[in-house]
């Protein structure tokens, strides 16, 4: 970062070096034109959408009257347990590739955790349909081993734990979610787990302190910027998919975003489904503001 | 730990010792049993599908009675299918090239151009949006947007979504590499008489070139997989890889789509994988 520039509060073009300031401009202008047509555009639109015709607050109440505020309960809470998940496989995991894995090893098992990234998610959700189906890997292995007389119902089902829309999700919904969303936190994790100064772990044991002592009082303080860095960034698309409960949700564990693209293509209701994305939207932005108060989480979602 | 001398106290440093090993290597047991546990998880749902898209039969059923290659033949001569590949490659490659182009003006405004700091940083946030704003509210918004000033829905308007839904991993990969360039090497140039255009040539563009070809690679795989915006945005007319298959994953799970999803997985695989290698994830 050039210092000198930070200080200016508004770019001048006067001077011997004005027409380079000219030229930087211009070349901004394009990727910076792209962003506001498609991003602060749209959702400026759709704020003026949620409130229309005329300026009404009515969308915003059926909102409240609906049956859809459940379902913005419920993909909140899939996304808290799905994002801890996560997290509780990424620590162990990041842990051992940043401290014990040998270094030679270190890059390829790195890439190998992250490639999903790049692969197609609904492909990734259409996988689990065949090791969880009643005529799948998973009930084929148990009924001809003897371990259930009948196969289970895995796919497509709810777990039936919990209170009212605040459930754990299905088998296949859970797992689909996990495996999407653990390698942007592997990823995220292992960046804050690198850092984490290995000799205060090897001081604490000398002092006698347990694993769950280290893992508390050293790891957990050390890395928490990574986890929480981890969690704004899937939070959101976990509570806001619609292609993986589409291909892996119960009927009763609709998500805010299959109820938004439903008014969308099949109800034609733009004025409810704007008001539905705001309030998402906004709860969602809370989250974040939240998440990013701490100048530990800010620097790391920095690094981003 | 104290130790002192004599016969039972040193039996004990060896006991304890002992069991710091023992300790230790149940420790590092757990970590090595959760990472091949994880490896499995996010590997063996895609073998699975590997396994059971040889199956003779249209529909699989385990195990299998037999292997072939069948059902490959017949996703690559599927009119529906080659068409959906042929406009995901096409969007892909022009969403990868002019994104990683605008992508490098808006990593040079945010790192090196002479602007206020609160105007290059304003400039960031705006590109970041689709990274904190859920999908699908971005999908709806430039949806609804889409039919409102009658840009419509088709090719041109999916092709728009897809180098805005890569500017900002473009921005951020070149804006990381290019801050590791010596802004004094530019202004060495310079001085020496170079105009900006042969300064960024000869200086800046050698050393960013492994995140340039990282950044077309990385955002071919992201519009190569993108779902969401592309069903919000491509009308009746388009038809992408990714919707191709969601349509028929909704009907069915069959042998083909088996074959299929092996096709785009290994495809996208092999881009992010050479991606990878040019511009390690840390």
């Amino acid at each position: 970062m050039s210092g000198s520039t930070d200080r200016i509060p508004w770019p001048t073009f006067e001077g011997p070096d004005g027409w380079r300031t000219l030229v930087d401009v211009g070349l901004a202008a394009a990727p910076t034109a792209l962003a506001v047509a498609l991003g602060v555009v749209p959702l400026a639109v759709l704020f003026v959408e949620s409130v229309s015709p005329l300026v009404t607050p009515a969308n915003y109440a059926a909102l409240g009257e609906s049956v859809y505020l459940p379902v913005l309960v419920r993909s909140l809470g899939v996304g808290v347990v799905v994002t801890a998940a996560c997290l509780a496989v990424a620590y162990p995991v990041t842990y051992w590739l940043a401290h014990a894995c040998p270094a030679r090893y270190r890059l390829p098992i790195l890439i190998s955790f992250t490639l999903p990234l790049w692969l197609n998610y609904v492909v990734l959700n259409y996988t689990w349909v065949w090791i969880l189906a009643t005529d799948g890997i998973v009930n084929t292995v148990l009924t001809a081993g003897g371990f259930v007389d009948r196969p289970l119902d895995l796919l497509r089902t709810t777990s039936g734990v919990g209170i009212g829309p605040l459930a754990l999700p299905g088998p296949s919904l859970g797992l689909g979610f996990v495996h999407i969303y653990l390698p942007y936190v592997l990823l995220t994790m292992y960046v804050s787990m690198e850092r984490l100064d290995y000799r205060q772990v090897e001081a604490a044991r000398d002092l006698g302190a347990g694993s769950l002592r280290v893992f508390l009082d050293v790891v957990v303080p050390e890395t928490y910027a990574g986890a929480v860095a981890g969690t704004l960034i899937v939070y959101a698309r976990i509570a806001g998919a619609f292609a993986t409960p589409q291909i892996l949700a119960s009927p009763s564990e609709q998500m805010i975003a299959q109820i938004i693209t439903t008014q969308f293509y099949d109800v034609l209701d733009y004025p409810f489904a704007a008001a539905l994305s705001v309030v998402f939207l906004l709860v969602v932005l809370v989250g974040f503001g939240v998440g990013a108060l701490s100048t530990d989480v800010r620097a790391e979602l920095k690094r981003w | 730990m104290v130790t002192r001398v004599g016969d039972t106290s040193d039996r004990t440093g060896v006991a304890d010792r002992l069991r710091g090993r023992a300790t230790a290597a149940v420790r590092g047991g757990f970590f090595r049993i959760t990472v091949v546990v994880t490896a499995l998880f996010l590997y063996l749902p895609v073998v699975v599908v590997g396994y059971l898209s040889l199956s003779p039969a249209p529909q699989p059923s385990i195990p299998l009675d037999g292997a072939t290659l069948r059902w490959y033949a017949a996703v690559l001569s599927d009119a529906r299918f080659v068409r959906g590949l042929v406009t995901s490659c096409v969007i892909g490659v022009v969403a990868a090239v002019a994104g990683t182009g605008l992508g490098l003006l808006a990593a040079r405004t945010i790192v090196r151009a002479r602007l206020p700091g609160w105007l290059r940083a304003s400039v960031a946030v705006v590109i970041a949006i689709p990274l904190f704003v859920p999908t699908v509210v971005v999908a709806l918004g430039i949806g609804i947007t889409a039919g409102r000033v009658g840009l419509g829905f088709g090719f041109l308007p999916v092709v728009a979504g897809h180098l805005y839904w890569v500017l900002p991993f473009s921005t951020f990969l070149i804006a990381s590499r290019y801050a590791t360039i010596d802004g004094r090497m530019t202004e060495v140039a310079r001085d020496l008489g170079a105009d900006g255009v042969t300064t960024f040539r000869t200086v800046t563009l050698p050393q960013l070139w492994p995140a340039l070809v990282a950044s077309v690679l990385f955002a071919f795989a992201l519009s190569f997989n993108e779902f969401l915006l592309t069903f919000f945005l491509a009308g009746s007319g388009v038809t992408t890889m990714p919707l191709e298959i969601y349509g028929k994953v909704r009907i069915g799970a069959t042998s083909f789509l088996n074959a299929a999803s092996v096709l785009v997985l290994g495809f996208s695989g092999v881009v992010a994988a050479v991606a990878a290698s040019l511009e390690p994830p840390t």
